[in-house]
């Protein structure tokens, strides 16, 4: 698989570095990672850098992860871009809001490495 | 392991004041997140016995059908080590990537109890987190109606996980 260009979204650093780290775990060696630490940050870095898949959290200051998807699409920035979120707000009721935005995925917190492979990766090979 | 509840709130509530699902919650997060095993230390003091090295305390607010806080509270020295675990980085002062690594744990440990109470899991939001390190602190929580308190550890690490909520009276008993 070629370099893949993959943007997390996630108010802690901790967090993303996780994310970064377990995307190579699951097999994505080649990975270039873009950061954005709320959802008005991603939208900026959007604009600049085209990506292949966006991982991004819920609860975030500044603009959450369900109002960045909300912009995302109504922007059109990313197009056919898969989303998807990783979020400790893992009911139903987030989980339908999620995938009415656009979410392709909704993974609960705390994840596990199988779950990245199973969910994420298929994504990629799709899009 | 303190809990404070009444006879009525644990016939009508158990899920709530189960401590297995507080243990489940923090095993599930030590063990996917940081990749050890961890415990809960029955009988264990609450009181750090590392206070003297700086404490480190992360809060969560809940809100909706109840409001409380998760607090997660350990010394300097756990907390370096727990983060350490989980960013695969070795700590020698509680920085920001510290702070933020205990924050993000008492995040999911908060999230993860959360959606194993029925009543709560579609009702009850979680705030950002709120991280105090340092020394000479106190931390107080308004008295509430329930309280449960636990303290963990693996290897030599120590650390406690106390859930507080008010607003019972509105949270419809679970029924299954």
């Amino acid at each position: 698989m070629s370099e893949v260009r993959v943007l997390i979204v996630d108010d802690s650093s901790v967090m993303r570095k996780i994310v970064e780290r377990s995307l190579r775990q699951a097999g994505l060696d080649s990975l270039l990672a873009y950061e954005a630490s709320n959802g008005a940050d991603a939208l900026e870095t959007l604009k600049s850098k085209p990506v292949d898949l966006i991982l991004t959290d819920i609860n975030m200051p500044s603009m959450d992860g369900l109002e960045f998807l909300r912009q995302l699409r109504s922007q059109d920035l990313a197009p056919g871009v898969p989303v998807v979120m990783i979020t400790t707000e893992a009911s139903l009721d987030r989980a339908k809001q999620a995938l009415a935005a656009g979410a392709q995925y909704f993974i609960p917190k705390p994840f596990s490495i199988e779950q990245i492979r199973a969910r994420v990766l298929p994504l990629l090979k799709t899009a | 392991m303190e809990c404070t509840t009444s006879q009525s709130l644990r016939e009508t509530h158990p899920a709530l004041c189960d401590p297995k699902n507080l243990d489940a919650s923090v095993e599930e997060v030590c063990s996917m997140m940081l990749g050890v095993s961890c415990k809960r230390i029955p009988d264990a003091p609450i009181a750090d016995a590392h206070r003297e090295q700086g404490m480190v305390t992360a809060v969560i607010g809940l809100g909706g059908v109840v409001s409380g806080t998760c607090v997660f509270r350990c010394s300097a020295r756990a907390a370096m080590r727990l983060v350490a675990c989980m960013a695969g980085t070795v700590f020698t002062e509680v920085d920001e990537m510290v702070e933020d690594g205990i924050g993000e744990i008492c995040n999911m440990v908060a999230g993860s109890w959360r959606n194993r109470v029925p009543e709560l899991a579609a009702h009850c939001g979680l705030s950002v987190p709120a991280v105090v390190s340092g020394n000479g602190y106190n931390l107080h929580l308004q008295a509430l109606e329930f309280q449960l308190q636990c303290a963990y550890g693996f290897e030599d690490v120590r650390f406690t996980v106390a859930i507080a909520c008010g607003g019972l009276p509105q949270l419809k008993p679970h029924t299954k």
